[in-house]
């Protein structure tokens, strides 16, 4: 039987280097793709997942379940690496240039789950019914973690707009997701 | 009536704002229901975000780089700087603005001092960051140079000197009397802009203590770095100081 997230995140903590493994490559894939799509960069995104493991690791972390899904979490601190990277990088002037880079994927892993996969066919439709400004809000400021006024000088937006702009597209797109499942369940 | 703390929200949750802002924030976040509902609703309405992500292939040996690196890791003893709160989930900006390594204090009560003389520049050969661009290597103007005051108990001394070079700014450390390193230990160049440090160079001292490294800053223009620190690092990877500030300068 798959040994629970929850299972796996404590032994991890108490240094269980089978534990480490399977962790590993239960989510390698994940976060590296999520990685790449945060920072455009390969070696940024495996330095991203490099972090994360290095602190489930070496780091004793607060994750208890009423936290809700591990993945959520775990997906949660990916992000912050990648910020926390995109921000040093901006200090050395790196150009993160690498969509042509971009690999085809001719390996779906076994723990390429069928969530995963369905999550990001019913997420990527979704996106794409949005309006072309609303997705651009929510690239930059989810993905692309850019500050507030950042935003409002790419999006040529008065700043105080910004946080208004950003709820509103993240709750359409919210709506169009909530449909989607309801419609899939008539069907 | 909207505080104007409650503008801050996407800058908190994206970990944009400085230690103080950030202190600032959470202190109103506590009593403001509006924030709090709104944060909730930021990370709800995001949770599935991530999924959006094209599957791709991970690099050829990536698992056994970073699972050797993370066991490795756990072999250095971590000093215990490490602020627990850093890796919650939420809007916790990814600069540990807990972490005590950093007296702002101790820098303020440093003094300038230029170094007249342009002392001889010489390249230290023990450089070792891939990042620095050190090879053809001519002195056009000297902009600034600072000499570095050693933290208590430490003997060691150090200057800094900027060198405009190419319409970029050169920054060269050249240090003496450094503790002796040990394993993979590595001497890390810091600047900061309030508080946060972005690496500026790495090195390894010779025998006798002594070790420098020259580092590009290529934002020197955009950017409004305030102090110049360098520290003794487990390894040539740490991505934030986990060593005591041993010398330091105000910019």
């Amino acid at each position: 039987m798959r040994e629970q997230d929850i299972e796996l995140f404590h032994r991890v903590q108490n240094k269980d280097e089978v534990a480490l493994e399977l962790l590993y490559d239960r989510y390698e894939k994940l976060l590296f793709s999520f990685s790449f799509r945060m920072t455009n960069n390969k070696f940024l995104a495996e330095e991203a997942v490099q972090d994360v493991f290095t602190k489930l690791w070496s780091k004793s972390l607060p994750y208890s379940e009423e936290k809700g899904k591990f993945s959520s979490w775990l997906l949660t601190i990916t992000r912050n690496a990648c910020l926390d990277l995109l921000r040093k990088k901006k200090s050395n002037d790196y150009e993160l240039k690498e969509r042509d880079a971009l690999q085809e994927d001719n390996d779906p892993s076994p723990e390429e789950t069928a969530e995963w996969k369905e999550q990001h066919e019913e997420i990527q439709h979704a996106i794409k019914e949005l309006k072309t400004e609303q997705q651009e809000i929510i690239n930059l400021f989810y993905f692309r973690g850019f500050t507030q006024s950042q935003i409002a000088k790419k999006c040529n937006l008065p700043l105080g707009t910004v946080k208004g702009r950003v709820r509103l597209s993240l709750q359409h797109l919210n709506k169009i997701l909530t449909k989607k499942k309801e419609r899939g369940i008539r069907e | 009536m909207m505080d104007k703390q409650c503008d801050l929200l996407l800058d908190y949750f994206n970990g944009h704002l400085t230690n103080q802002q950030k202190a600032a924030f959470e202190s109103h976040l506590k009593d403001c229901p509006s924030c709090q509902e709104e944060l909730k609703e930021l990370e709800e309405l995001t949770m599935d975000l991530p999924y959006a992500s094209e599957p791709i292939a991970v690099p050829d040996g990536m698992k056994q780089r970073i699972l050797s690196n993370v066991k490795d890791d756990s072999q250095i003893e971590n000093k215990a700087t490490f602020d627990q709160t850093d890796s919650e989930p939420g809007p916790k900006p990814p600069i540990k603005p807990k972490r005590t390594w950093f007296k702002p204090f101790m820098v303020a009560a440093l003094t300038l001092s230029l170094v007249g003389n342009g002392a001889a520049l010489y390249y230290i050969n023990e450089q070792k960051d891939d990042a620095d661009t050190g090879e053809s290597f001519s002195v056009d103007s000297m902009k600034e140079a600072y000499t570095l005051q050693a933290s208590e108990d430490i003997e060691a001394a150090a200057t800094a000197m900027m060198i405009e070079q190419n319409r970029e700014t050169n920054l060269i450390i050249q240090a003496n009397n450094l503790p002796e390193l040990k394993g993979d230990e590595k001497y890390q160049v810091w600047v900061l802009e309030e508080g946060k440090p972005f690496r500026a160079g790495t090195f390894v001292t010779n025998q006798d203590g002594k070790g420098g490294v020259s580092y590009t800053l290529h934002d020197m223009k955009e950017r409004n770095y305030d102090t110049i620190a360098i520290t003794k690092e487990p390894n040539a990877n740490s991505q934030q100081p986990q060593g005591d500030i041993l010398l330091s300068s105000p910019l």
